[in-house]
């Protein structure tokens, strides 16, 4: 019979005795600045995925189509393992490491961040698209009959407007990356999951990490699900939105995984 | 593109011509929404159209700020062509830039209002000159604080559409419309999607406006048609049936389709 090490479990779920590993707390750190930067830029990608497949364009439809469709249609880990190792193989570029002032970003960091990037710029790219395809067409005729170009409309009247119906899954998709950061074990990036497997590699202790590891995600989730039910709310009180799902709901029913 | 040569004959004989549309066609698929219409609107005038639903009236003022595009005919305001540029010897649509430009000198207002629901009243006005005419702030604010005034509307400055009733939401539009300073104005059944109460105090502001700017109605408001209008446009199947003063059309319609529509309309 298995005897569950409660002193290895209460030593690594409790962040003060935990983040004495260096990998426990740079992971950590990592995890969260990575779910961060690689939220941004994929929120930034799908926008211009977006625009590009509503453009009148045929070239850009169809790069936007392409985009979506490969990103979304293969697994997120094999095109993190592609772009690191794949590129760096074939020296198109070699993922050197990055010194900004005291901080040092590994080639390992930067193709997580760029690949979650990619991948998550394919997802938001069909919420963005839903978005402004949820603004009454009527929005965009008043624009025009007010002498507004297409691209000024866009900014001043639709995007501002579709930015509302885009929060609330644009939540739901941080909920994710925060989780999804997870598979950069695979090309040893240094985040959480990858300090815990470092541990364990030493102590073999894989039942009491791995459930203390799952513990720091679900706060992380935790937590952000409380700071989304407030941003909500205060957007749903000021514009007249209807309010969302509740957080408990929200995290009972597992909403928007992919 | 020259101002065609007015014909004397026409309705505005000395006077300026704002509109000027000659043989407009459209079609939706197989639908011949416009067929060969041909009309002049004159400086200063108050010109309504009406008729049933899908006779192409709506349509028809929608290709005047080009919202809507047109098969053939050509249609000028203050004798610029809308929405379309000669070009080698043939008419092609005009550039996004010179069409947006061509729209700052019409006001729309919209049946279904379309105020922009994340911005206040007083920002729905002055969007508009701070974001198309790019003019300086202070004067943007002075501006659209002189027109919510005159629609009746200050103290609701800071409401946004949400918080506005239908007809509030209306006088807002008319006042964000004029506020481009446009020598032509057009309403698509500005008080069709009003409720009953609201209606009076949207054709007030409209009467007041009359007197100043050129305006293209379409309504089912036969009341404001009679008080308003210099002229009466009847459109059935995508054509004018007829024309004339609204007494003449209300009181002594000549053609059978403006009988049967009237007598259902009005009673």
């Amino acid at each position: 019979m298995y005897i569950f090490d409660w002193e290895v479990f209460w030593k690594y779920v409790w962040p003060p005795t935990a983040f004495q590993n260096p990998l426990i707390r740079n992971g950590f750190i990592v995890t969260i600045l990575v779910s961060i930067i690689a939220q941004f830029l994929g929120l930034l990608l799908g926008l211009i995925a977006a625009l590009a497949k509503k453009s009148k364009l045929p070239l850009f439809r169809w790069l936007s189509d392409l985009y979506v469709w490969y990103f979304r249609g293969t697994p997120l880990l094999v095109q993190m393992m592609l772009l690191f190792f794949g590129l760096g193989v074939t020296h198109i570029y070699d993922f050197p490491s990055i010194h900004i002032g005291p901080w040092t970003i590994s080639g390992a960091i930067q193709a997580g961040i760029l690949a979650l990037a990619i991948n998550e710029g394919a997802y938001m790219a069909e919420i963005v698209r839903a978005g402004i395809e949820a603004i009454d067409p009527g929005q965009l005729e008043a624009a025009k009959s007010l002498g507004m170009t297409y691209g000024t409309a866009m900014r001043r009247i639709i995007l501002p407007q579709a930015l509302k119906v885009i929060i609330p899954p644009l939540g739901n998709e941080f909920n994710n990356m925060m989780k999804t950061t997870s598979i950069m074990v695979v090309i040893s990036a240094g985040e959480l999951f990858y300090g815990f497997t470092q541990v364990n590699a030493v102590i073999f202790q894989p039942f009491e990490l791995f459930i203390a590891a799952s513990i720091y995600y679900l706060e992380m989730t935790t937590i952000w699900s409380l700071i989304q039910s407030r941003i909500e709310a205060s957007l749903g009180e000021r514009k007249g939105l209807d309010k969302g799902p509740s957080m408990v709901r929200r995290l009972l029913s597992g909403e928007g995984g992919h | 593109m020259t101002l065609p040569k007015a014909e004397l004959s026409g309705p505005c004989s000395g006077l300026p011509v704002v509109v000027h549309a000659e043989h407009i066609h459209k079609h939706f698929g197989p639908l011949h929404v416009l067929n060969d219409v041909s009309l002049q609107v004159c400086k200063n005038e108050v010109l309504v159209i009406i008729g049933p639903s899908g006779s192409g009236k709506s349509t028809f003022l929608r290709t005047i700020n080009h919202l809507e595009k047109i098969d053939s005919g050509r249609i000028l305001v203050n004798g610029h062509l809308i929405g379309y540029t000669e070009r080698d010897g043939k008419i092609v649509e005009d550039s996004e830039r010179n069409i947006a430009r061509q729209r700052m000198e019409i006001g729309m207002v919209f049946q279904r209002f379309n105020l922009f629901p994340h911005l206040t009243a007083l920002e729905n006005i002055m969007e508009a000159p701070l974001h198309v005419r790019k003019l300086p702030k202070d004067q943007a604010i002075a501006d659209a604080e002189r027109l919510i005034a005159r629609v009746g509307l200050s103290e609701k400055r800071d409401k946004y559409p949400n918080q506005l009733s239908g007809g509030q939401q209306q006088r807002i539009a008319s006042a964000s419309a004029l506020a481009k300073q446009p020598r032509l104005m057009l309403f698509d059944e500005p008080t069709s999607a009003l409720d009953p109460e609201m209606i009076g105090e949207v054709l007030d502001v409209m009467k007041e406006l009359a007197t100043e700017v050129t305006m293209l109605v379409v309504s089912h408001e036969m009341g404001f048609a009679r008080a308003a209008a210099d002229r009466v446009i009847f459109m059935d199947e995508g054509r004018i049936v007829e024309e004339g003063a609204p007494d003449q059309i209300f009181s002594h319609p000549t053609s059978e389709r403006t009988k049967s529509f009237l007598s259902k309309i009005l009673h």
